[in-house]
């Protein structure tokens, strides 16, 4: 009963944090320095007052700032995100967020998978062998990976993927797979559309999509990478010096058995709640990325309104996202009641 | 040295004066020496706050050039000074024979070598020199033999990874603090008004002058061999250049050093802010705990909500149109930005020890004991966080250097054509699989190299004032990641 009442407080306790944030989003950008509805103008329009005042009036703008804030909010919360103006104009914004996330899942998907599968297989193995020389190999190249930005990581990947076939000697578009579209550009999710399980029966169509999304997922997953690869390791070198250790090596069970059995199973627990911290990082990232890469997802979405002055949409959007991130904390506090017990009873 | 038999104050004892003139010989070594070596820079040491001030002056609209600070920088750069590149020329032509204008007539690339590695051989000496003198102080004039802070400088002394970090960011701030004498060329001659000033060079029967902006267009890096100026190699003009050029010719290690002057800018400003509003906020809310405490749970919570990079983007847009995003090319309004964002993380991680400490038994009898809550947060509080406020000080730093260069990638956050790294990352991402390949590669290993140095050195110092903690902190490793830039 009291894991279920903690999980409830962390929901309870989610809606004060959307409701802050989507006001905030508000103030920033309805009431901030820059008029949203000459923004949606072009430099022509801007001189007309006639256009001037319909764009405020479509936008709502020219009713009491109470009013909008109240109606712009309750519209968001029952999820009707409006329309855009600049980005793909007149499309509704439901749709194209509908239309741009998946492939953001998917990168951020398979992001996490490689830092977990990359990331704490290295940092355990570097913990059981602790201040040997494949230890700081390890711990150093973990750390000078974490430190990489992102941007720069894709721009040397890329170039270097573009331009395999005389830089590495194997030519990266046909490896295995062959992707005729080159390294940048949309994975091509369409396949599955209307039917999941796709996923699963049309293993040519997820092999290309995936291969498609590596790049991207490897550089958006170094930072977590090299994270998950630090805690992994003091995780395993805290567990390793337990006394239930001790105990069963006194009890003769194989170092193989304590190592598999008592240690990696303990030293997982630390982890669950930075996989999914790590979501800040994904969300944010995914900009830089999916701008090199060419990738048609919400991070670039989100610049694009920016950097054009599609404000409305950029406030839609960060509803979006917050709602995104509060959802992924909310999962990992279930997840991490489930698998650690003691959780719930001392937090505060 | 004898154990003293009863324990003291610092008040109770003599006056650190009385102490000197007791025994003035250390002291006045090191005074002496520390003067010699500070007068042999004085001038650029002078320039360079002087020029920091004349800058913000200048960005803000109302006061516009001051014309007394504009004097005092022309006086401040009259004053001679041993390690400038006026002492040490290393711009100068070959006419047939021999170099004119360079230092001692040496090859352009010699003498810069040799003026950089006297600026940084100077500054380690300065370092060394300041150590000297807190062991001197230890061991003449401290009243005690031992204190806690001892134990801290030592453990720091003999963390190898931690002294790396210091090393790197020690190189990184000489690199900010004498940017205009370690790279070969001016902002003024070679990125701002190249057409504005001319140069000789050797065509090889005579001398010819041209202006900068001409010999620029020459020295392009754009990707084939013949149109290249690689890392440690001259132009056709001459001209030495240790980090190859941009692809408008224009030189990248003058680029990158006066760059990193405005990343470190906005870097310490943004953690100084982020960092008073977190410690305040900590200490507010682990000393009345309740609603004042939750409340600033469901702000941070609230701020954190939104992903930092995707707000720095949106504050950015809406911000720069104003004229607080006119200071200083909109480096000012990105530290405030990043100050507002960056606030809640560092929060996060004071607010742990900043509960504990809250909970101690003094804290309990210096409120029964009748004293003011502002002075118990001072006095018995805050000590105990400032060395959390180092660490996740130059763990947050690294993280907003990263930031800025991401932004500044985009094309967002600072402005052209002030120098900033990530826009010479962007310059040359077409050209980092030809034979171009430094214009991006170069800048992100220093970054690279730069935001390792801050997190080992903050490592160090966590390790060092508290050796029992987790060497790898979950929640306030995000903060030292930029937002995921």
């Amino acid at each position: 009963m009291k894991r279920l009442k903690y999980v409830l407080k962390r929901v309870l306790m989610a809606f004060p944090v959307l409701w802050l944030g989507t006001s905030m989003t508000w103030y920033v950008i309805y009431q901030g320095p820059v008029d949203p509805a000459t923004n949606l103008l072009s430099s022509q329009e801007r001189l007309t007052e006639a256009k001037v005042e319909a764009a405020r009036e479509q936008l709502g703008l020219n009713r009491p700032p109470l009013e909008h804030y109240v109606d712009w909010t309750s519209s968001l919360f029952v999820l009707d995100l409006g329309q855009t103006w600049l980005i793909y104009p007149g499309s509704n914004v439901g749709a194209l967020v509908v239309d741009f996330l998946p492939r953001t899942v998917w990168l951020g998907f398979w992001s996490v998978l490689i830092a977990v599968f990359v990331g704490i297989p290295l940092g355990f193995y570097a913990g059981v062998r602790s201040n040997t020389v494949a230890d700081y190999i390890a711990s150093i190249s973990g750390i000078v990976w974490r430190a990489m930005p992102n941007f720069w990581l894709a721009v040397i990947l890329l170039s270097l993927l573009v331009g395999s076939e005389s830089l590495l000697g194997f030519d990266w578009d046909t490896l295995l797979v062959d992707l005729p579209s080159g390294v940048t550009g949309n994975p091509g999710l369409s396949y599955m559309a209307g039917d999941p399980l796709a996923l699963f029966t049309q293993p040519g169509e997820t092999l290309a999509a995936i291969k498609k999304i590596l790049p991207a997922a490897l550089v958006l997953g170094s930072a977590s990478m090299g994270n998950e690869m630090r805690i992994g390791r003091t995780a395993v070198l805290e567990t390793k010096n337990e006394q239930y250790v001790d105990f069963a090596r006194a009890k003769g069970v194989s170092n193989r058995a304590i190592v598999w059995k008592h240690v990696f199973r303990n030293a997982l627990i630390p982890l669950v709640p930075i996989v999914t911290t790590e979501a800040f990082l994904l969300i944010g990232g995914s900009v830089l990325v999916e701008s090199v890469f060419g990738i048609n997802g919400m991070g670039k979405l989100f610049f694009d309104a920016a950097i054009q002055g599609d404000l409305p949409l950029v406030g839609s959007l960060m509803f979006v996202f917050i709602v995104l991130l509060l959802v992924i904390n909310i999962v990992q506090d279930i997840l991490y009641t489930l698998i650690d017990p003691r959780v719930g009873y001392d937090a505060n | 040295m004898a154990t003293p038999t009863r324990t003291y104050a610092e008040s109770e004892a003599d006056a650190l004066g009385e102490r000197v003139s007791r025994n003035p010989r250390p002291a006045l070594i090191w005074v002496g020496v520390s003067a010699f070596l500070l007068l042999l820079e004085a001038g650029a040491a002078v320039e360079f706050l002087l020029n920091v001030l004349g800058d913000f002056l200048r960005a803000v609209p109302q006061v516009g050039r001051v014309q007394a600070v504009v004097n005092l920088q022309e006086a401040a750069g009259n004053v001679p000074t041993l390690l400038s590149r006026e002492t040490i020329p290393n711009r100068g032509y070959y006419n047939g024979q021999e170099y004119v204008g360079t230092f001692m007539g040496l090859a352009p690339g010699t003498a810069w070598q040799f003026r950089v590695g006297l600026i940084y051989a100077y500054s380690f000496a300065l370092l060394a020199w300041t150590w000297v003198g807190y062991d001197w102080y230890r061991t003449h004039y401290r009243v005690a033999d031992w204190t806690p802070r001892d134990d801290v400088v030592d453990r720091l002394r003999s963390h190898g990874w931690g002294l790396f970090g210091l090393a790197v960011v020690f190189m990184f701030f000489v690199l900010v603090v004498f940017a205009p004498a370690v790279s070969p060329t001016t902002v003024a001659a070679n990125l701002a008004d190249p057409y504005g000033h001319t140069m000789t060079y050797w065509t090889g029967s005579g001398t010819e002058e041209i202006t900068v902006g001409q010999a620029n267009l020459g020295a392009q890096s754009q990707g084939t061999p013949q149109e290249n100026v690689g890392p440690w190699s001259y132009d056709k003009y001459g001209r030495f250049h240790p980090f190859g050029t941009l692809p408008s010719g224009k030189d990248l290690f003058t680029f990158i050093a006066h760059g990193a002057r405005i990343s470190l800018i906005i870097g310490l400003l943004s953690v100084g802010l982020s960092a008073s509003v977190a410690l305040i906020l900590a200490l507010v809310s682990a000393y009345y705990k309740g609603a004042v405490d939750l409340s600033v749970v469901l702000i941070s919570d609230a701020v954190m909500g939104m992903p930092q990079l995707l707000l720095l983007i949106m504050l950015t847009v809406i911000l720069s149109g104003t004229w607080i995003g006119k200071i200083y090319s909109g480096a000012f309004v990105l530290a405030l930005i990043f100050a507002g964002t960056g606030w809640p993380a560092m929060w996060r991680s004071f607010r742990g020890p900043a509960l504990q400490v809250s909970e101690q038994e003094w804290v309990d009898a210096a409120k029964a004991f009748g004293q003011s809550p502002t002075a118990i947060m001072r006095k018995h509080m805050l000590p105990y966080i400032t060395g959390y406020l180092l660490v996740y000080g130059s763990m947050t730093l690294g993280g907003a250097i990263i930031a800025i260069a991401g932004l500044s990638f985009l094309g967002l956050g600072v402005n052209p054509p002030t120098p900033e790294w990530g826009r010479a990352v962007n310059a040359g991402q077409d050209y980092v699989a030809t034979s171009s390949w430094h214009i991006s590669l170069i800048p992100g290993i220093l970054i690279t190299l730069v935001v390792t140095g801050f997190n080992a050195l903050g490592d160090g110092i966590r390790d060092a004032i508290d050796p029992e903690s987790d060497s790898a902190g979950g929640e306030g490793e995000a903060g030292g990641r930029g937002g995921g830039a």
